[in-house]
C-alpha cells in the first residue's frame, strides 16, 4: 500500500555514493585496496562456537578472522569505509519436530534450510523478505547437508536450519567500480562458512550423520604484484579469498566435504578462467586444482570443526557432571 | 581392542571394526568398520552370551557418571539405575510413551506425546520406574528431574495451549483403550482432556498422528485433575478419586506400581 500523494523516502536505508577516484583519506593518500598477507595456501582464523542460542536444539557461530587491513583500520580508522569485511554468522538447528499438518507422510528427516543476510549484512542493504541470492544459498547449504545427515533415523520428523548473517564478505574492493567478470565471489565464501556453522550446529543437536562436513573455498586469481609490474599477470590458485583483496578473481570453487570418507556432497564452480594465459603448469590450474584447493581448504576448516564439536560433546557430558 | 577406544567420540569418527564389535545406536557402518554418527560419549554393551558380540553405541543423552566407557567392565558396574543412557527423542512401535489428552472424540481421542520412556526401563518391571502413580505430581519418584518437569508443567493447565504444535500428535482410538469389552467403550468415561496418560506405540501411523494403545493394566491414565481442579488419585481400574470433595470420576486408570 503506498503513499501516492506524497513523495516518500525509499522504503530502505539508503548510502550516499561514494566516489574512489576522489576519496581521499585523512593524511591526503588515496585509499588503497587491502592486500593478502596471508601465503596463498594460508587460510584466516575462523572462531567456531556451539550452543550460545539455548532455546535452539542446536546452534552455532562462526566468525572469520579480520584481515590485516581491517584489522588496522579499525585501530586507526583512515576513513569511515572499512576496507574490507569478515564473515560473521550465527547458524540455529530447530528439531526434530513434527512435519505441519499440511505435510505428507515421510519416512525420512525432512531438511528444510533458510540463510538469511541481517539488513545490515552487507554493504548494500538488504530486505526483510529473502531474495533470490539467499533463497539459493538455502538451496546449496540443503544439498551440502543431506548428504551427510542420516535422514532414515528421524521418520516422520522436521529439521529446520536457520542461518543469520551478520557480516558478509564483499564481493569486491568496494572502491572498485563494477565490471564486466563481476560475480558475486563473496557468495561463495558465506556458503563454505554456512556449511562449516551448520555441520556444527547439526553435531550439536545430536542429529545422526555421517562425518562433519565442513566448507573450503578456493579461487584462481590474477592480480599479483606481478601484474602491477606490467608483466602478463600469471593465474594462481589461492585459499580462501577474500575477494576485498583481490582485482580480479578469475573463477572459484566451494565444496562442502567430508574428510573421513574423502567425499563431496556439493560443488560450486563458477567464472572462467580459459582467457587467463595459462604457463607451462596450466595442468595445476585446471578444475581438478581448483576442486583440489577447496578440498584442502574445507580440510584445515574441518579441524576447527572438530575442536567445536569435541568442546560440544564435552560440555554436554561435563553438565551432567555437575547436576548429579 | 578395548584400550583403542575413545572416550568421546565425534561424528565420522573411525571406533573400531565390525569384526570385534556390532554397531549399537548412534553409530553407522562403513567399509566394514563402526563409525560415531553423532557426539557423545562412547559405551560398551557387554554381550548377553558368549557367542555375540559387544555392541558399541554412542549415548545420545548426557551420561549421570561420566563412566570411562573405555573398558567394557565399567559400564557394566555403573549400568543399573541412573546411568542408564534414557531416551532417543522419537516416538518408536512399542516404545512407552506419556503422553496428554488433548482432544477426547466419540471414536478416537488426541493426545500430544510429552516425553518417550526408555525401552528398557520399561521392559523390566523390577527397575525403578521413571513415574510413580502417586496423587501429587510432585510426590512421584521419577529418576529423572526432566519428567517430573515436564509433567508438572504438563499438568498445569496454564501450559495447554502454547508448544502442542511442537509436540508428537497421536490418537487413542476408542478400540485400543482396553483389552475387554471394546464395544462397551465410551471415550468420556476413558479420558479426559488435561490428563496424563501412559500409553506404548502400535504404528507409526499416518503422516500427522501416531497410534498409541492404552490397552494394558500398566497402562492408561496416570495423572488427572477432577472438575474441581485437585489432582485425584486411582481406586480402582476404572475409577479415581478426587481427595479434597471425595467425588469419584471414571477413567482408564494405569496400575500404580
Amino acid at each position: 500500500m503506498t503513499d501516492r500523494r506524497r513523495i516518500n523516502g525509499p522504503p530502505s536505508g539508503t548510502r550516499p555514493a561514494v566516489f574512489a577516484s576522489s576519496l581521499k583519506s585523512a593524511s591526503g593518500a588515496a585509499t588503497e585496496r587491502p592486500r593478502r598477507h596471508r601465503q596463498p595456501n594460508e587460510l584466516r582464523k575462523i572462531f567456531l562456537k556451539t550452543g550460545l542460542i539455548p532455546s535452539a536444539s542446536g546452534s552455532a557461530y562462526l566468525e572469520y578472522e579480520p584481515s590485516a587491513s581491517l584489522a588496522a583500520a579499525r585501530s586507526s580508522p583512515q576513513s569511515l569505509i572499512p576496507p574490507s569485511s569478515a564473515l560473521k554468522l550465527a547458524c540455529t538447528v530447530h528439531g526434530p519436530k513434527p512435519l505441519p499438518r499440511s505435510a505428507t507422510f515421510s519416512p525420512n528427516l525432512v531438511l528444510t534450510t533458510h540463510v538469511k543476510y541481517a539488513p545490515f549484512a552487507a554493504r548494500q542493504r538488504k530486505g526483510h523478505i529473502r531474495d533470490a541470492s539467499e533463497r539459493d544459498l538455502g538451496v546449496h547449504l540443503e544439498t551440502a547437508l543431506r548428504g551427510v545427515i542420516v535422514a532414515e533415523r528421524w521418520p516422520k520428523s522436521g529439521l529446520d536450519i536457520t542461518i543469520t548473517i551478520l557480516e558478509a564478505e564483499d564481493d569486491r574492493w568496494w572502491g572498485d567500480a563494477p565490471d564486466s567478470h563481476d560475480a558475486p565471489w563473496g557468495m561463495m565464501n558465506v556458503l563454505a562458512g554456512c556449511i562449516t556453522a551448520a555441520s556444527a550446529a547439526i553435531a550439536d543437536a545430536r542429529i545422526d550423520c555421517l562425518d562433519l562436513v565442513a566448507g573450503g573455498v578456493a579461487a584462481i586469481v590474477s592480480d599479483d604484484a606481478a601484474a602491477e609490474e606490467g608483466n602478463s599477470s600469471t593465474p594462481k590458485l589461492m585459499l580462501d579469498t577474500d575477494p576485498a583483496e583481490h582485482k580480479s578473481i578469475l573463477s572459484a570453487c566451494v565444496v562442502a566435504y567430508m574428510p573421513a570418507r574423502d567425499e563431496i556432497t556439493e560443488i560450486w564452480l563458477k567464472g572462467d578462467h580459459s582467457k587467463a594465459s595459462l604457463g607451462v603448469d596450466d595442468s595445476s590450474l585446471g578444475h581438478e586444482a581448483l576442486i583440489d584447493g577447496a578440498v584442502n581448504a574445507a580440510r584445515g576448516a574441518h579441524t576447527v570443526l572438530v575442536e567445536a564439536v569435541r568442546e560440544s560433546a564435552e560440555r554436554y557430558a561435563g553438565l551432567s557432571n555437575s547436576d548429579s | 581392542m578395548a584400550s583403542t577406544l575413545p572416550t568421546l567420540a565425534i561424528p565420522g569418527q573411525r571406533l573400531a571394526p565390525v569384526s570385534s564389535y556390532a554397531a549399537g545406536p548412534g553409530t553407522h557402518v562403513q567399509n566394514a568398520n563402526i563409525y560415531a554418527s553423532i557426539a557423545g560419549p562412547v559405551l560398551v554393551n557387554p554381550a548377553s552370551s558368549k557367542t555375540a558380540k559387544s555392541t558399541l553405541s554412542v549415548s545420545r543423552s548426557p551420561l549421570r557418571k561420566a563412566a570411562p566407557a573405555a573398558s567394557p567392565s565399567a559400564p557394566k558396574s555403573t549400568a543399573p539405575g541412573p546411568s542408564k543412557p534414557r531416551y532417543n527423542t522419537l516416538p518408536a512401535v512399542d516404545s512407552i510413551v506419556l503422553a496428554r489428552v488433548t482432544r477426547v472424540q466419540k471414536r478416537q481421542a488426541t493426545v500430544s506425546i510429552l516425553v518417550v520412556l526408555d525401552e528398557s526401563a520399561s521392559n523390566n518391571k523390577s527397575g525403578p520406574q521413571p513415574t510413580t502413580t502417586t496423587t501429587t505430581p510432585t510426590g512421584g519418584s521419577s529418576d529423572n528431574d526432566n519428567i517430573e518437569a515436564i509433567l508438572s508443567s504438563a499438568a498445569n493447565p496454564e501450559n495447554h495451549s502454547n508448544s502442542d504444535e511442537l509436540r508428537f500428535q497421536a490418537l487413542i482410538r476408542k478400540e485400543d483403550v482396553r483389552a475387554v469389552e471394546k464395544d462397551r467403550v465410551v471415550m468420556d468415561e476413558m479420558f479426559r482432556v488435561g490428563d496424563i496418560v501412559r500409553g506404548t506405540v502400535i504404528s507409526l501411523g499416518d503422516q500427522s498422528f501416531y497410534y498409541l494403545t492404552t490397552a494394558r493394566n500398566d497402562l492408561g491414565v496416570v495423572m488427572a485433575r477432577s472438575e474441581a481442579g485437585n489432582m485425584m488419585f486411582p481406586v480402582s481400574w476404572k475409577e479415581m478419586r478426587d481427595p479434597v470433595t471425595g467425588a469419584a470420576e471414571l477413567r482408564k486408570v494405569a496400575r500404580p506400581f
